[in-house]
């Protein structure tokens, strides 16, 4: 090899590295991108689920949709109601539904859903602070006792006096007040529970707890309303929250004695309302029954699709109406083919083709990792299949691919016919993948099975699947999507890096082993 | 501080035997893509193509007894065939030995013997040729088949081998050879002779013609797994001759980096087989030297 030769490539490596870091540092520096923002983030897809017996007569159902805020910021909201009308106002601080009909039938149902991205809100509060002699009207009605938060009871202002929540700073009987209510033993939900029950039980669910803390800090001086909302995640529900908010230095401060969060709104809590309020009211008699369904999926973030503005692919495929997968799966099967490439040089695992474990992977991005290896088998199977009971026809090459290709076909119908028979729905799955890169899939594993035989067509199917694994955890790793799209000059350094493999001469890991004798024993085997 | 300069001089040793073996990516990157072209492949791929040159350049080469280049030649070529034995019928861009047939003696009731024993007949031989002509053997959309006298090996590799052919894989870099070894097929290998296929590989010395080292399956042996026969020790027949045959082939092709394919005829010595674009790198399992190490002994690192 001349020097020369080797002087172009590593100039073109050091060009193809150094020009996309000079435009990352541009974008990062002038542009104000971030690469924190790259991350993706946690939105939950909750669904509120009501169902009810109508008796053919008039329902009313009522109750309270979460608002946007500095926590949570709701969207894509939509309501699937059987012939009931929904109308929202404005209570205060809270949005209340109602949804009603005449003539409803039993067994209807309302499917309520929104997706939700929150964030964990923590708060300092300024140990100097103290209780303030006067608060403005709309918050000093925080200060009042209710029916069942009583303030003025005895037994409360006994116990406040107890655990030294009448004197000190706003954050000193705060302390006092949190510590004590979230010291008191947890009780399963068991309805409502008010703040002297509580007390005197020395127990308490959520709400009991949260109950005895507003009127606590009432009784202090400082104003205090209880807040409804859910726990994000973990399944379908029935079971809605409580915790307490208190007013400090003009901000209404979160806090939850019951999970024990001081100053602090977790980012999987989802507020519906506040106040002392229930969270649905029906009609009577119909039987109601509710649940509340939520999911965590991760998406990218909308701070970095907001920073990103320079060559915007992101902008541009929406202005196209092309979705947002097919922008990722263009953008990252260099990086997948990449994966190939590091398979197969630089570890020496047989695949079929260099694309098609890409590929692969990329048509798996929309099923699933587990799919993608399930239909691979099947295409395989069929192919063997097929293949075996055409051997004595002997046959033509490019018909026998065409009649492989209506076996992979009719493999596909089956598993869609059982999957539909025997109820497993997600078996279904099968049908999205791609047919063309099945298709391709069919003709590799014909072609190694009929020229290098049974054993190396093994070799190369295991190696296909173990690659698009791999491919298939890379290339659908939201973080790096997002850094793609925001970045596209990172394709450089795929580019580079291909460069730089593709003028590797180190030995093959397989290598390794199949030289031992010569490589570890100076001689053959 | 003993143990640390050992183990330094153990990873030197390492490094350097690593440096002496040649991997897929060295090879392609170092010996294939500079010496051979990508327009020359098809004078490796194609037998007859190959034939033609050697010819020309006065390689000797088993004699072609007919070219079959469509379905319109098929039954000329069969006519052709009729009353004549042991010849064998190749598609010229089979490989791996797929598509070959050894045909032996012609029999009374106007069919020939297989190599295996089984009958061939005017038919079977005539729908032979024309899967050929038609790209079966060789995934291509039509190819040619070509007939050629079956060659008588020298009883040296009859008796590696009686039912199939041993040949000599010479690899040459720029018409020098560097390496070579004889590939003896096994009842496991399906009486093909290469090594991936359960084929037995033995060394030859470049410089002396006899073999040192055997290999079958990745284990080094001294005896035919199945005969029983010696391996070591043997000495070649003509063995300057054989060398000589590979230098004139690999100098009569563009291409560089080869491997020449010899069988040694009983009566007409050296002839070559094919030849080989891109030759595997067993040969340095089976030699028990790595290919960069032979090169700088034969004087063309």
């Amino acid at each position: 090899m001349r020097l020369s030769d080797s002087r172009r490539v590593a100039l073109a490596i050091a060009l193809l590295v150094a020009v996309p870091l000079g435009l990352i540092a541009y974008k990062l520096r002038a542009l104000g991108y971030s690469l924190v923002d790259v991350l993706p983030v946690t939105q939950y897809e909750v669904a509120y689920v009501l169902q009810f017996d109508g008796h053919g007569g008039d329902v009313r159902i009522r109750t309270f949709l979460p608002s946007n805020d500095a926590h949570q910021v709701v969207s894509e909201e939509r309501d699937v109601s059987s012939g009931l009308h929904l109308s929202q106002q404005v209570q205060g601080p809270n949005r209340v539904a109602t949804w009603a009909g005449a003539e409803v039938p039993d067994r209807a149902e309302i499917r309520h859903s929104f997706k939700v991205l929150s964030h964990r809100m923590v708060f300092a509060i300024p140990p100097e602070l103290a209780v303030p002699p006067s608060y403005a009207p709309s918050v000093a009605t925080q200060l009042r006792p209710e029916k069942e938060i009583q303030v003025d009871a005895p037994e409360v202002r006994a116990a406040l006096r107890r655990i030294g929540g009448d004197t000190g700073t706003v954050l000193e009987r705060l302390r006092r007040i949190y510590d004590a209510t979230s010291a008191l033993a947890p009780r399963p939900f068991k309805g409502t529970t008010d703040a002297v029950s509580a007390l005197r039980l020395g127990e308490g669910s959520c709400n009991g707890k949260s109950r005895l803390f507003v009127a606590l800090a009432r009784a202090a001086g400082i104003p205090a309303r209880l807040v409804g909302g859910l726990i994000l995640a973990g399944g379908p529900k029935k079971t809605s929250h409580q915790w307490v908010e208190a007013y400090v230095a003009g901000h209404w401060v979160p806090f939850c004695p019951t999970n024990h969060h001081f100053a602090e709104l977790p980012q999987h809590y989802l507020t519906l309302y506040r106040g002392d309020e229930t969270i649905f009211r029906h009609t009577a008699e119909i039987n109601f029954d509710y649940r509340f369904e939520s999911r965590a999926v991760l998406v990218p973030s909308p701070k970095a699709k907001a920073s990103f503005t320079v060559f915007n692919v992101w902008g541009l495929f929406e202005r196209l109406h092309l979705p947002f997968t097919l922008l990722r799966t263009i953008l990252m099967l260099p990086v997948g083919a990449l994966v190939v490439v590091l398979f197969r040089n630089v570890i020496g695992m047989p695949t079929f083709g260099t694309f098609l474990p890409a590929l692969l992977a990329a048509a798996a991005g929309g099923t699933g990792a587990g799919w993608g290896v399930l239909v691979v088998l099947l295409v395989v199977g069929a192919v063997a299949v097929t293949r075996w009971g055409l051997q004595r026809l002997e046959l033509l090459h490019s018909p026998t691919l065409a009649i492989l290709l209506a076996g992979v076909v009719f493999a596909l119908l089956v598993i869609a016919m059982v999957a539909e028979r025997f109820g497993a729905r997600s078996l279904a799955n099968a049908t999205f993948f791609p047919i063309a890169v099945l298709a391709i899939c069919a003709e590799r594993f014909y072609l190694s099975l009929t020229e290098h035989g049974g054993r190396m067509a093994g070799k190369e199917l295991a190696g296909t699947l173990a690659v698009m694994l791999a491919a298939y955890v890379v290339m659908n790793s939201l973080a790096l999507q997002v850094l793609l799209i925001g970045f596209p000059e990172v394709l450089f350094l795929v580019v580079a890096a291909n460069v730089f493999l593709g003028r590797w001469v180190g030995v093959r890991l397989s290598e390794y082993l199949r030289f031992r004798g010569l490589l570890f024993r100076g001689g053959g085997p | 501080m003993r143990l640390l300069s050992e183990a330094r001089a153990r990873l030197r040793g390492f490094l350097d035997r690593r440096g002496r073996m040649v991997g897929i990516n060295r090879r392609n990157l170092t010996l294939v893509y500079p010496n051979n072209a990508r327009r020359d492949y098809p004078l490796a791929d194609d037998k007859l193509l190959a034939k033609e040159r050697f010819a020309a350049a006065g390689v000797p080469v088993p004699e072609t007894l007919a070219v079959c280049d469509g379905l319109y030649a098929v039954p000329g070529t069969v006519e052709g065939l009729l009353g004549r034995s042991n010849f064998v019928v190749k598609p010229g861009n089979g490989a791996g030995g797929v598509g070959i047939i050894v045909v032996g003696e012609w029999r009374e009731d106007g069919s020939w013997s297989r190599a295996g024993g089984s009958a061939l007949t005017t038919t079977g031989l005539q729908r032979h040729l024309a899967d050929i002509v038609f790209g079966v053997h060789s995934n291509q959309l039509e190819d040619r088949a070509f007939v050629e006298r079956r060659v008588v090996p020298h009883p040296l590799f009859a008796g590696l081998w009686a039912d199939g052919l041993c040949d000599v894989r010479i690899v040459t870099l720029r018409a020098v050879p560097v390496m070579s070894m004889i590939r003896v097929p096994t009842a496991q290998s399906g009486g093909r002779a290469n090594l991936h296929q359960g084929g037995l590989g033995i060394a030859v010395d470049l410089a002396t013609g006899r073999t040192f080292r055997a290999v079958h399956r990745g284990v080094s042996v001294a005896r035919h797994p199945e005969s029983g026969a010696p391996l070591l020790g043997l000495e070649l027949p003509g063995w300057p001759e054989v060398l000589e045959v590979a230098r004139r082939a690999s100098a009569a092709v563009p291409l560089g980096y080869l491997g020449v394919d010899v069988v040694i005829d009983r009566e007409r010595g050296p002839l070559v087989l094919e030849i080989n674009a891109r030759p595997g790198l067993e040969i340095q399992n089976v030699n028990g030297v790595g290919l960069g190490e032979a090169m700088a002994r034969a004087g063309v690192a």
